[in-house]
């Protein structure tokens, strides 16, 4: 099927060049001085610590871009600055007069106007072809064809898929229509040919609030990040609590299922020997909608919740419970280093859930740099059986610690057991 | 004249030569009266002279390696004093008076009476029996996953037969080494016990982890064990059964003990968890119990929540 595929390109290559061609060949000549090289440059040495792809938008002297390529000057102002690098050589410093961290978006300033903004547009329809700019990997300019996949809801709404092929360096271009007009920014790949645009409309929203709100970049840009970041998740778990959850059956139990569309679920029991005394099944879900923290922190808005159901007929209750708790071990995601958060704090409590006994675990850990952003661990095992075991873990990170716990309540009270 | 006696110390019993000459000869050769076979013994090294009024004269006849009283190098030395320490090349003698008395007489193991732990062979071979179902009971209750009982074979002579045998044969050489004599017997029923012991320890941490929702108690069990348990349990052993001083057992214990007990504890998760300033893992108490014995009393979501608002985050790492 494979070789089928390859052979068909190739004669369609080589026979007759695709109408897209033409397309982005003229959206290129149209569009190669509004597209910029974004750099984050050294104060000291002057040379490039990363890169990353602008265009002009607003008022002539506004750069768009992703949050993800200039973060590095967040964490460390003092040592690295933005400049831009035209295709005609042109360059100046920039500065940073606007951010939207939740949609990966950034906001530079210019002393002098660098060209005509280019237009925005709602998104064409699914399966049009869509054009990507940007200079990949410090090569050159250049732009990248591919179709609308559409708005994925699993990501909250703030990303497009984009059947074309992105690459580091592109991240923060314009992604065009067959106009030429701006419909999103490039922001991410998945693997070949599957890659993600932010809707231009946060980027609108960004040079609006840019327009009426002063933004001091002289602040620790720190704090402004914890406070969008935090907003973006308190916002996302409000959403959750007003959800009406579906219900999953695991068994004796009723569990609460998929509780936004953001979130997938997954199978995920493990194949066990034929030998094996017991059987184990496991569903994992999580969401898509991932936060760019800074180089360091990567990315947080995990909320990811195991549950694992295991049962026994062979096995005697100390086999069992070996075997159980073996299972029922730290569960969290995100490993970070010792200069980016805290130790985690954990305490245990026996909850009654369900008319069932529940082992309860809640940790908590902080940022260091990001004020009142927490990551938080629930876990809840089952007690009281010999020859069943049931634990659920639910983990958030880059949130606020209080408003977990309204979730994590109406995720316990949402449990039912069956007799 | 009084009625002198010479102790020649050696490693286990020590040799006694009653001095009735008026004097008395020590060296290597064999023309003396006490025949010292020691390298750093000079052929005639000293005599010992005994005077009417009950003095005694110690005279040096060595060249090389001279003779020490009281650590004291002599040549020749006239005194009433005794028990009197005397250094011939590196052999340890005491001058002693017949009547001096000796200390109390220390009681074998249970008095001797077979049916006591240390005095019969049949229970070692019963607590090694013990230690072996101890072994594979642990493999027993770990396969959750398949049982097969050359695994068990395998793992009782790795974790229990290799341990024993390793300890038995460490001790036995030191044993030997200190006190001239092999007691393999009493050495093995000591350690098949102590590792009854250790392993019954470890269940109850687990168990003490549980009731508690801490991880403390069997982390204090666990140290307690390497630190205190384990080298009394030698000390024990060296005061009882093997019989030495009090002091010197108790030092020789924790030289015994710390080969095992510093890798033991540093190769512990609970060490690194109390001593590491920084865990990027979550450590809860993830301990299950069948027994379901808590001390914590069951509480409602609610009561759950309102404590869960008082939760810190942990501390950062310096």
């Amino acid at each position: 099927m494979l070789r089928i595929l390859v052979a068909v390109c190739l004669t369609a290559g080589f026979a007759a060049p695709p109408v897209l061609a033409l397309d982005s060949s003229a959206i290129f000549e149209m569009h190669q001085d509004h597209v910029l090289q974004i750099r984050v440059l050294n104060r000291e040495t002057g040379k490039k610590s990363s890169i990353g792809s602008g265009f002009i938008v607003g008022d002539g002297r506004q750069i768009a871009t992703n949050y993800h390529v200039i973060g590095r000057v967040i964490l460390e102002p003092e040592i690295f600055y933005i400049s831009y690098l035209g295709k005609d050589g042109r360059r100046g410093e920039l500065k940073l007069i606007g951010l939207d961290v939740a949609h990966d978006l950034a906001l530079l300033g210019a002393e002098q106007p660098l060209g005509e903004p280019i237009k925005s547009s709602p998104l064409p329809h699914l399966g049009e072809p869509i054009f990507a700019m940007g200079n990949p990997l410090d090569l050159g300019l250049t732009i990248a064809v591919g179709t609308n996949g559409g708005i994925l809801n699993q990501t909250d709404d703030s990303r497009i898929l984009f059947s074309g092929s992105l690459n580091p360096g592109m991240s923060g271009g314009p992604t065009f229509n067959r106009d030429g007009e701006v419909i999103g920014i490039n922001v991410a790949t998945a693997r070949n040919n599957i890659s993600f645009i932010v809707p231009s409309r946060f980027l609108a929203e960004l040079v609006e609030k840019a327009a009426t709100e002063s933004f001091d970049s002289t602040e620790d840009l720190r704090l402004e990040v914890s406070h969008q970041v935090l907003a973006y998740e308190n916002h996302y778990i409000e959403q959750l609590l007003a959800a009406n959850w579906p219900d999953l059956e695991l068994r004796q139990f009723t569990l609460p299922g998929i509780i936004s569309p953001t979130v997938r679920c997954w199978d995920n029991s493990a194949r066990l020997s034929a030998s094996a005394h017991y059987h184990r099944l496991q569903i994992r879900c999580s969401n898509q909608n991932q936060v760019y923290l800074d180089e360091d922190n990567k990315f947080v808005g995990n909320l990811v919740y195991e549950y694992y159901w295991l049962e026994t007929s062979e096995l005697n209750a100390i086999q069992f419970y070996n075997l159980y708790e073996y299972l029922n071990k730290d569960q969290i995601d995100s490993k970070q280093d010792r200069d980016i958060v805290s130790n985690f704090n954990c305490e245990t409590w026996f909850v009654e859930v369900a008319k069932q006994e529940f082992k309860t675990n809640l940790c908590r850990r902080e940022y260091v740099d990001y004020q009142g952003m927490s990551d938080v661990l629930f876990t809840a095992a089952l007690t009281g059986y010999e020859d069943r075991g049931f634990f659920v873990t639910l983990t958030m990170t880059g949130v606020d610690y209080a408003a977990t716990l309204p979730l994590i309540r109406k995720f316990l009270e949402q449990v039912q057991w069956r007799p | 004249m009084a009625s002198l006696i010479l102790e020649i110390g050696s490693r286990g019993l020590h040799h006694y030569q009653p001095l009735d000459n008026r004097v008395t000869t020590i060296g290597r050769a064999l023309d003396n009266d006490v025949i010292l076979s020691d390298p750093t013994v000079a052929p005639h090294h000293a005599q010992i002279i005994r005077h009417d009024d009950d003095r005694l004269e110690i005279v040096n006849l060595a060249e090389v390696n001279q003779t020490r009283v009281d650590r004291r190098r002599v040549d020749r030395l006239v005194t009433s004093t005794l028990p009197l320490a005397l250094e011939i090349g590196r052999v340890q003698l005491q001058l002693l008076s017949r009547d001096q008395q000796v200390a109390a007489t220390r009681p074998l193991a249970g008095n001797g009476r077979r049916s006591h732990l240390f005095g019969n062979a049949w229970w070692a071979v019963l607590l090694v029996l013990a230690c072996l179902l101890v072994g594979g009971l642990d493999f027993y209750q770990s396969a959750y996953n398949s049982f097969k009982w050359s695994d068990l074979i395998k793992y009782v002579l790795r974790e229990t037969v290799v341990t024993l045998g390793i300890f038995v044969l460490a001790m036995s050489i030191l044993e030997r080494l200190l006190v001239n004599r092999w007691e393999i017997r009493q050495l093995v029923t000591a350690i098949a016990l102590t590792y009854l012991i250790y392993c019954a320890t470890l269940q109850l941490a687990g168990l003490l982890d549980y009731l508690f929702s801490a991880t403390w108690p069997g982390t204090l069990l666990y140290f307690g064990w390497y630190l205190v348990a384990m080298p009394a349990a030698i000390a024990l052993y060296l005061i009882h059964i093997s019989h030495f001083r009090q002091g010197r057992g108790i030092l020789l214990a924790i030289l015994i003990a710390s080969p095992v007990a510093v890798p033991g504890l540093l190769q512990s998760p609970r060490l690194h968890t109390l001593f590491d300033d920084f865990s990027s893992a979550a450590r809860y108490h993830n301990s299950l119990s069948s027994l379901n014995l808590h001390l914590d009393r069951r509480i409602s979501i609610d009561e759950f929540l309102a404590a869960a608002r008082d939760l810190e985050p942990g501390e950062f790492a310096d």
